[in-house]
């Protein structure tokens, strides 16, 4: 035990660092783009204006209202203290509704429709990868490729694809939105069903194009488990080849799992196309238009769920690893 | 260990489940109004709480995009479209104005107001009588104290309006219940602007005293509290409420009892129970759910109109090309302070280089008129802004396009050549290259834009197209840091053509550092600066023509900026696979009226809500 604990306080310090590092840079890289955020709110507030002093005033009201008057470190001081008490501030495109109710709000329809595509995608590009490997055959000369072209696919294109055909020509399943364009949202089965129905297009998009990237690094992976030594030697002991494979599989998933981390760590700005195309509520597109509309607390607070998610799903793939993989454990511990 | 690993596995797929239930769960936070809001919102033959039913319910797109921000007409940033948008010809479902601008005629009908606003003899004072049937949704009348009350309030917590607004408007005033006189800001005697006075009345929201006193009390006068204030529970005397607002769509429920039924106003109901809104990413979502018949009246540009027009069930205002009526025209400025555009010869052979039959043709996909079929001025294309200019007066300065030879002369002239055989020419030594700009994206204007550019290169002068993200470029535009830049002035209003001649030309910009209004450019003009000065006060029509036609000939003479095309202030399609009568060219309302363009919400265009039928029925 006394391993683990040396390994694993080692492992949160630089963890702490990289987080401060990034709070950092969250805050000051969307401040340093070109663009003045209020002269977009400001824009829209003139038309129709005539008197100069008018919109001057606007435009200065809602710089005092920003706070981007104030000098950068008082700004960055601020943010700090009020995202300690878990407040991201007021955005400025949607003022003054403030970022964790914009958040709050989205999140959720982008995590229901990343995570279960995501893990499904990684579960069946890594069982399409085991088995090209193993079985070879029709998996390894056609499902793989086929699915090898697919990822190669930029999101869009499969999104499109999709759109257009099971949605437009074939009318399967609805072009967009998150439920129904007449629902009233509520709990009722109706509604659920609806939900559920709209949601299959954007979920496979993702899938789809999450199979094949997985898939080949599986089957890498396992073709070389499979011609290790430990595999021929436990062969030439008559150890029956279900339960090599058992092992073969097991120490090729390690750097699949370090995969499977990384991209749930970056689901929240992963999900943009998927969500423009489909009109699918989330936080893809608040992400989008803050970045264009310069909605730095927006920004800032989106990049912070991410650098955390990434940081949490990291730090949980080193804890697993040192009880899946007791070579890591043994390295660490020395 | 494998089993473990099957477990690890086995979690996180239970966690994936859990979570796409938590969608469903989700759905809980959406805020539905109406059950609290009054007693008239409940009704026995849509007792379905899960949708709204496709024949109560109209549906519209490309008005409403990302999820509302408040219900306040004193916030500057509600991003309600449907709800709160105040503008010459407001949108008038909720909250409702003293009147409506119709711009066919470019005049204003009464609405919360009854009979005309009467000007007393030195245009001092405007008087306004308010309609006794006018009621809000509580049941209380409106009166000249909520009509007092609102500009009280907007110049004591300076919303944009109020700061806009003081500049014109001494002050408002209930002469009895009934009675709302307006008192003009004066100088030297005289009314400084009647027409911003006259603007103030279709464009502004009448907010109920007793509510407004309520958000005064619970934000204890703070004004930033009050334009910040969500105002969730409205108290407003429109024909619809809110009732779902959430980050997929917006819904209105008709006001059963709403005032306007009496025989004073529309003397029915509108038509639709219940006004939809769903909320596209973008125009190609909106246009796929436009043609599905999932959307009923679309304000989204569409290329292929021509197309789906053929298909039968999608029409237009006008039955063919240009299919709208152009309020407006997106133009392109020049910045006289970069050398070389400092010479007219220069903005002029650009202007008349410019293919604008192949920017109508292929960047507006026909959608406007062209300028050999409505002359250019400073006019848009509606038949009362027409009236007010002499197209004769001023044939020898228009032009029409796609003169490269004429350009070419002219910079010959101007001693503007090409010294060094590069293709491009100098001025006082200098190659002349610029940019043209707009937002990245708008990509009728980016089209626009690049037939600009290639008109530039044909005649040799250097233009790059250069499509920043919009908050880039509206700084580029705000602070006068470009040399061609694209943008709208003002589109119709009772204003209107003043306060467009006003964002064109007028000097009294120079002087302000950032400023997003007008003349982006510099231009400075004296003649101008006095014709814009006597026009708001003059009535007599002849007079009214005699400077509009002079203003028009000095803008295409000095050209500080030249349109590109004609364009609708709302794009209006609809889809009539539910809903048909829609207002198209000639459609009148009951009273005879003639019904705009204007998506059946703004301004007169809400007659439309009233006249429209299901295809198959009522």
């Amino acid at each position: 035990m006394k391993g683990y604990k040396k390994y694993y306080t080692k492992k949160i310090i630089w963890y702490v660092i990289t987080l401060v590092i990034a709070v950092i840079l969250n805050f000051l890289l969307p401040r340093l783009m070109p663009g003045d955020p209020v002269s977009a709110i400001a824009a829209r507030t003139a038309v129709g204006m005539t008197s100069q002093t008018a919109i001057q005033k606007v435009y200065e009201d809602y710089v005092k209202a920003f706070g981007i008057d104030k000098p950068i470190y008082v700004q960055f001081f601020n943010y700090i203290t009020n995202a300690l008490k878990g407040n991201f501030g007021v955005s400025f495109i949607y003022y003054p509704r403030t970022v964790s109710d914009i958040l709050a709000r989205s999140i959720w329809w982008t995590v229901c429709l990343q995570l279960p595509a995501i893990i499904v995608g990684w579960l069946l590009g890594n069982i399409l990868g085991a088995v090209a490997a193993y079985i070879k055959g029709a998996w390894d000369k056609a499902v793989l490729p086929v699915f090898l072209f697919l990822s190669n696919m930029p999101a869009f294109g499969m999104a499109i694809i999709l759109q257009f055909f099971f949605a437009v020509y074939l009318k399967w399943f609805p072009a967009s939105l998150g439920y129904g364009y007449d629902m009233i949202p509520n709990l009722s089965l109706k509604f659920i069903g609806s939900i559920i129905y709209h949601y299959q297009l954007p979920f496979w998009s993702i899938v789809l194009i999450t199979i094949g990237g997985q898939a080949i690094g599986m089957r890498s992976m396992s073709i070389y488990e499979l011609n290790a030594d430990y595999v021929k030697y436990s062969r030439f002991l008559g150890i029956k080849d279900r339960k090599i494979v058992k092992y073969v599989f097991r120490n090729a998933m390690l750097p699949q799992i370090t995969g499977l981390a990384l991209s749930l760590g970056t689901m929240v700005g992963g999900a943009l196309v998927a969500e423009m195309i489909f009109s699918y509520p989330g936080l893809g597109t608040t992400l989008l238009s803050a970045i264009t509309g310069r909605d730095y607390p927006v920004i800032s607070a989106c990049t912070l769920i991410i650098t955390i998610m990434v940081l949490i799903a990291n730090l949980i793939v080193e804890i697993l690893y040192g009880f899946i993989d007791p070579r890591i454990k043994a390295a660490q511990q020395e | 260990m494998s089993n473990r690993l099957k477990k690890i596995c086995v979690f996180l797929v239970a966690i994936a489940m859990l979570a796409s239930l938590a969608i469903g769960c989700n759905k809980t936070e959406t805020t539905t109004k109406g059950e609290n809001a009054g007693k008239d919102t409940t009704s026995s033959d849509t007792a379905d709480k899960d949708s709204t039913p496709r024949n109560e319910t109209l549906y519209f797109n490309g008005q409403q995009w990302g999820a509302i921000n408040d219900w306040n007409p004193l916030s500057s940033n509600s991003n309600n479209a449907l709800g709160v948008t105040q503008k010459d010809s407001s949108r008038t479902l909720t909250y409702e104005t003293l009147y409506m601008y119709n711009m066919l005629d470019g005049k204003m009908y009464p609405l919360l107001a009854s009979g005309d606003p009467v000007w007393n003899d030195n245009q001092t004072t405007l008087t306004i009588k308010i309609n006794p049937d006018a009621k809000w949704w509580d049941g209380t009348p409106v009166t000249a104290d909520d009509v007092a009350y609102t500009w009280d309030v907007n110049v004591k917590y300076e919303s944009a309006a109020g700061a806009d607004y003081s500049n014109y408007i001494d002050s408002i005033k209930a002469q009895d219940a009934s009675t709302v006189v307006i008192s003009a800001k004066l100088k030297d005697g005289k009314t400084i602007n009647p027409l911003k006075v006259l603007e103030y009345i279709p464009r502004q929201f009448v907010m109920q005293k007793a509510y407004l006193q309520k958000v005064e009390q619970r934000n204890g006068n703070d004004a930033t509290k009050m334009k910040t204030d969500k105002m969730d529970d409205l108290v407003a005397s429109g024909p619809y409420k809110p009732y779902v607002a959430n980050d997929q769509k917006v819904v209105f429920q008709r006001v059963d009892d709403y005032w306007g039924k009496a025989a004073s106003m529309w003397g029915k109901l509108p038509v639709p129970k219940y006004i939809a809104h769903n909320m596209y990413k973008d125009n190609a979502a909106g246009d796929v759910a436009f043609k599905a018949g999932e959307v009923d009246v679309s304000q989204q540009f569409i290329s292929d109109v021509p197309s789906m027009i053929a298909g039968g069930k999608i029409s237009t205002y006008l039955p063919e090309a240009p299919y709208n009526l152009g309020a407006t025209m997106p133009t392109a400025w020049f910045n006289l302070e970069k050398p070389g555009l400092d010479q007219v010869a220069v903005r002029k052979a650009i202007a008349i280089a410019t293919d604008y039959d192949q920017i109508i043709k292929t960047a507006m996909s026909g959608q406007s008129a062209s300028f050999k079929d409505v002359p250019r001025s400073i006019m848009n294309t509606t038949p009362g802004e027409q009236a007010l200019v002499d197209q004769a007066a001023l044939k020898t300065v228009q032009w029409t396009g796609n003169d490269v030879e004429g350009a070419k002369k002219l910079l010959d002239q101007a001693g503007i050549k090409d010294t060094d055989n590069d293709g491009i020419r100098e001025y006082k030594g200098q190659k002349l290259s610029f940019k043209a700009e707009c937002p990245s994206g708008w990509s009728d204007w980016n089209a626009s834009l690049e037939i600009v550019a290639a008109a530039g290169k044909a005649i040799g002068i250097d233009i790059q197209t250069y499509f920043p993200d919009a908050n880039t470029f509206y700084d580029d535009l705000s602070n006068q840091n470009f040399d061609i830049a694209m943008w709208s002035p003002s589109a119709a209003g009772i204003s209107n053509p003043w306060t467009r001649a006003f964002q064109l030309m007028s000097s009294s910009y120079n002087s302000v550092k950032t400023q997003m209004i007008g003349n982006f450019g510099g231009y400075s003009n004296p003649t101008v600066d006095k014709l814009l000065a006597e026009i708001p006060a003059t009535t007599d029509q002849a007079k009214l023509k005699a400077a509009y036609t002079e203003l028009s000939k000095i803008y295409l003479t000095d050209v500080p900026s030249f349109s590109l095309m004609y364009r609708p202030e709302l794009f209006y399609t609809v889809n009539e696979s539910v809903w048909t009568n829609f207002p198209q060219q000639g459609s009148k309302s009951e009273k005879g009226i003639e019904i705009p363009p204007y998506d059946l919400t703004d301004g007169y265009g809400i007659a439309g809500l009233y006249t429209i039928k299901l295809v198959n029925g009522k």
